[in-house]
């Protein structure tokens, strides 16, 4: 019951905190910015609206944005969001979820190549290898938390004998993986200074350029796809911050969703105050992390006996 | 065992048919598909089913002119091996009605379809084969006759020069192996393989790694994978299927064998499996994505999964050393998985790229375009067999990399060394996975997508339904395995029964981890349809337009200023520069008022370039040296004979 209800909350509230990096950047900015409200809105914009479908398009074009959404609320139902089991948990599913994400890329990229336009082709190129390289950062991640935790799933990680906690007796290497984390969450969603989801000219675009050509509903479901996901990395991000394992449930949420705001509050504040790399910097960028998550694992060979 | 002979009997003569009816075109075809059909399904009945029963090994063993003993074993892991020797070359015969369609080379076909039998047969007593002499022999006629497969189309110079490589690296392979062997039968005395592990400790490193450098030539690693890149892209297409889903495998198969029988106690043996299965994977996965020709890249992503294989296997074997039985288990069993795996969904893309080159006339990924809707049918398949080698749920590819995730997390351990090479090959496999995934995007997003580059590509039409059949039998095989993947798990569990060390090892947790994710696929595809309903319930009764591709303002947009396949890949490759060099040519501006510039690419293999530089050369130089032994005389020559006998007389 507690589960469905915490699945649920995750979905209705994933609209809302994206508009708070909006709102971040705007308060940067001197701007009043957007009520925070708006995604909800132009998600009931978007809904009520018909599409224009390019005649170069096949089928694989209308598939993307399904598969992409899907993939994305899949790590929603595997992740424990607030501490609470989640709905399906197996000994095993971060491998799976992975490659299920690697799925939703696969198609978004095919969706792009569909159209023939250079631009969305010069932007799939991009994001194929990018998150080739945020993949290694992911998986250097799980064979950490193997070594700490014995276990293969995200309800595991954060329960059982030996949990994931900054308070536990690996806090320390756990601020390396919160670093690593945090630029893959940069890089998997497409935020600065990877990819610039604001800037005027496609040629220096990355998600965005991609899903030019998706209009009316399924463009709905791409955005729906990203926030679902920003949230699944933000969540992640905030179970390995959030020390404190309360009894209270609701204490236990609010305290999540706390950390929850404040990584999103970060991510517009990192919007605001950095630019994004010229491209040829990124795949450096991409694979500071992995060295990061490496040095922690290979610390683990003393520290775990 | 004697079911498995008559059904070998039944593919040979459904090969002397073939040359026997090649007057009558479309029966010779008939005749020989339903005889090796017949054939190949007892054939797969037999292995099926004594796999399953886990049937006790049977050994038998004849004597032949007298002179040797031909003897053969089977045991479970041969069985396993006989699966898709006995699954995949039914379908790609049945594949080739349509795809050898040219009438005026009927004889020709005649001679590729007696050749495939010979292929076929000897494959099978390679896996069962028992002594030196069998194995050799099997092995031998494997080569030869997948050798004249391969030249099938001998009037082009490319494919003669492709099968001449081709036949030096099975040859110069074939010479590594028998010094293998005649090191072991230095130290046995005996052929039987059984006496293998009598030899002494410090000799089984060097036969093992002898025999490696034979069978890996076959099999395809990193720098000896040159004879499977010249073939696939020579051979036809329903061959270079069979090549590269079925006969590199043989490969791999002699290596395992290999390594069970020399039952070394030496850790480096798994330990350079597995650094090599590293290499192999990462670089071939990285030329497949510099590569533009559509069966070329299919070759190269031969020799990436041939890579995922061997990391399984030395996972396996560094469990053995490491004493970790879950770890050997899960490594072994999922490299068989992958095998069967790679079998089905490697047919299916040579397969379609047979199509697209038998219907577009062109391979070249930045010449295609459109095809999804000009080739519908074959277009899907292809999709869903880029889905399954990505390595991609809900497809097959999946499930033999989680099940080697699985035996290499479990490798995590406290020693030094496999701790860090278990490290290397999760990360390495996730970065194959992606690689695989990006340029697997490339071959359908620009070459089936979008819109055609070419005339020959907006002219494609729909393959022959012989064609097209068999690519949908196919994909939905891998679907299945996919969704469904238990029974197919335990039949590569059971085809690991027999090796020594994982024996016993109690399945019966994992397989509610299997029916775990047999049970997430569901969610996720009953979750895909839930969203595709919403979807369609928003689209009621709304006006859909159509219209140009946003070209961001500009008004004359031509189907030439889409991404290629080049630009796609060039990001990726130049990441990877110093092992994947790019040779550029580019002609330069000469005059005031410049004329015709040229600027060409050209992605090129770097172990071809050092075999030319360090091996090649050196060689003709001191070839050239020695020309004035080859004078065409002949009293001169049988001299050299005479003489030849009289020394070895004399020495031995």
């Amino acid at each position: 019951m507690e589960s469905i209800f915490s699945f649920c909350f995750a979905i209705l509230i994933t609209p809302l905190l994206p508009a708070l990096i909006k709102k971040v950047k705007a308060c940067y900015a001197g701007q009043q910015g957007p009520p925070l409200l708006i995604n909800y809105y132009t998600m009931a914009k978007l809904f009520k609206k018909g599409s224009v479908y390019s005649t170069s398009t096949t089928f694989v074009f209308r598939m993307g944005p399904v598969v992409g959404c899907a993939t994305s609320l899949m790590m929603l139902l595997f992740f424990p969001m607030a501490g609470i089991a989640p709905l399906f948990s197996f000994h095993g599913d971060v491998l799976i979820l992975f490659y299920l994400m690697g799925l939703g890329r696969f198609f978004t990229i095919l969706a792009a190549l569909d159209t023939a336009s250079p631009f969305e082709g010069m932007g799939a190129a991009r994001e194929a290898f990018f998150s080739t390289l945020a993949e290694a950062t992911v998986f250097g991640i799980l064979v950490l938390f193997f070594r700490i935790t014995g276990s293969l799933s995200f309800a595991e990680f954060f329960s059982g004998s030996h949990p994931i906690s900054l308070t536990g007796e690996h806090g320390a290497l756990l601020i390396l993986v919160i670093v690593a984390l945090y630029i893959v969450m940069l890089t998997e969603n497409s935020r600065v200074p990877v990819d610039d989801p604001a800037t005027h000219l496609e040629l220096t675009m990355i998600h965005e350029v991609m899903i030019l050509d998706h209009s009316g509903p399924d463009l709905a479901l791409i955005e729906l796809g990203a926030w679902f996901k920003l949230l699944f990395y933000a969540g992640f991000l905030a179970r390995i911050i959030d020390p404190f394992q309360l009894q209270n449930v609701w204490l236990n949420g609010l305290l999540f969703y706390a950390v929850v705001t404040f990584i999103y509050i970060t991510i517009g504040t990192v919007e605001s105050i950095t630019a994004r790399y010229k491209m040829n910097m990124v795949p450096k960028f991409i694979l500071t992390p992995f060295i990061l998550v490496f040095f922690a694992t290979i610390l683990t060979m003393e520290l775990i006996k | 065992m004697g079911t498995m002979f008559v059904s070998l009997a039944v593919i040979l003569a459904g090969g002397v048919a073939a040359l026997l009816l090649c007057r009558q075109f479309t029966l010779m075809k008939l005749v020989t598909i339903a005889t090796t059909t017949a054939g190949c399904g007892v054939g797969l009945f037999y292995s099926l089913s004594n796999l399953l029963s886990h049937a006790a090994t049977i050994e038998i063993s004849r004597n032949w002119l007298h002179l040797f003993t031909l003897a053969f074993k089977v045991d479970s892991i041969s069985l396993f091996f006989l699966v898709p020797i006995f699954t995949i070359p039914p379908l790609a015969l049945f594949y080739s009605f349509h795809y050898m369609g040219d009438k005026a080379k009927a004889t020709r076909t005649a001679v590729n379809y007696f050749f495939f039998a010979v292929l076929v047969a000897s494959m099978a007593l390679v896996v069962t084969a028992a002594n030196i002499i069998t194995f050799a022999l099997a092995w031998e006629i494997m080569s030869l006759s997948s050798f004249f497969l391969v030249i099938f189309d001998y009037q082009t110079k490319a494919n003669r020069q492709a099968g001449y490589i081709y036949f030096i690296f099975a040859q110069g392979g074939a010479m590594f192996l028998f010094a293998a062997f005649a090191l072991l039968y230095q130290h046995t005395g005996s052929f039987d393989f059984s006496t293998f592990a009598t030899i002494p400790e410090s000799a089984k490193l060097l036969v093992f790694i002898l025999a490696f450098l034979c069978f890996g030539s076959k099999a395809g690693i990193f720098p000896l994978h040159l004879a499977k890149i010249q073939s696939g892209p020579a051979a036809p297409s329903h061959i270079a299927a069979i090549m590269s889903a079925v006969m590199s495998k043989m490969g791999i198969y002699a290596i395992f064998r290999m390594y069970l029988l020399l039952d070394a106690t030496t850790p480096l043996i798994g330990q350079i499996v597995l650094v090599t299965g590293i290499g192999t994977g990462v670089l071939g996965v990285v030329y497949a994505l510099a590569k533009q020709d559509l069966k070329e890249l299919l070759a190269y992503s031969s020799v990436e999964n041939i890579g995922i294989i061997l990391i399984g296997l030395g996972i396996g074997m560094v469990g053995v050393s490491e004493q970790s039985q879950a770890m050997a288990f899960f490594g072994f069993a999922g490299a068989f998985m992958h095998v069967f795996n790679h079998s089905i969904f490697k047919s299916l893309l040579f397969m379609g790229a047979g199509a697209v080159s038998r219907q577009a006339k062109i391979t070249n990924i930045d010449q295609l375009g459109g095809l999804m809707k000009r080739m519908p049918i074959t277009g899907r398949a292809f999709l869903a067999g880029s889905v399954a080698i990505s390595g991609l749920p809900p497809f097959s590819g999946f499930i033999g990399e989680f099940l080697i995730y699985y035996g290499a997390f479990y490798g995590i351990s406290n020693h030094r060394l496999p701790f860090i090479l278990a490290i290397l090959a999760i990360v390495s496999l996730a970065v194959i996975g992606g690689l695989a995934a990006a340029c697997f995007t490339k071959v359908v997003g620009l070459g089936f997508l979008g819109e055609p580059r070419t005339e020959n590509a907006a002219k494609a039409t729909e393959a022959g339904s012989s064609m097209t059949l068999i690519m949908v039998l196919l994909a939905l095989t891998s679907l299945l395995i996919g969704v469904l993947p238990e029974p197919f798990i335990r039949l590569a569990f059971a085809g690991i029964n027999d090796v020594p060390f994982t024996v016993g090892f109690d399945t019966q947790a994992f397989m509610g981890i299997v029916r775990q994710v047999s049970q997430t696929v569901a969610i996720f595809i009953g979750l895909l349809l839930l969203i595709t309903l919403f979807r369609k319930i928003l689209y009621l009764k709304k006006e859909i337009g159509s219209g140009g591709t946003w070209g961001c303002g500009f008004t004359q947009p031509t189907v030439r200023m889409q991404y290629t396949g080049t630009s796609y890949a060039a990001e990726m490759i130049d990441f990877y520069r110093p092992f994947v060099p790019v040779k550029k040519i580019y002609s330069g501006l000469s005059k005031i008022f410049p004329g015709k510039t040229t600027w060409e690419t050209e992605v090129e293999d770097v172990a071809e370039i050092n075999y030319q530089l360090r091996l090649i050369q050196p060689l003709l130089k001191f070839l050239h040296k020695l020309r004035w032994i080859q004078h065409g005389k002949i009293q001169l020559y049988i001299a050299y004979i005479v003489l030849a006998i009289i020394v070895l007389l004399l020495l031995l």
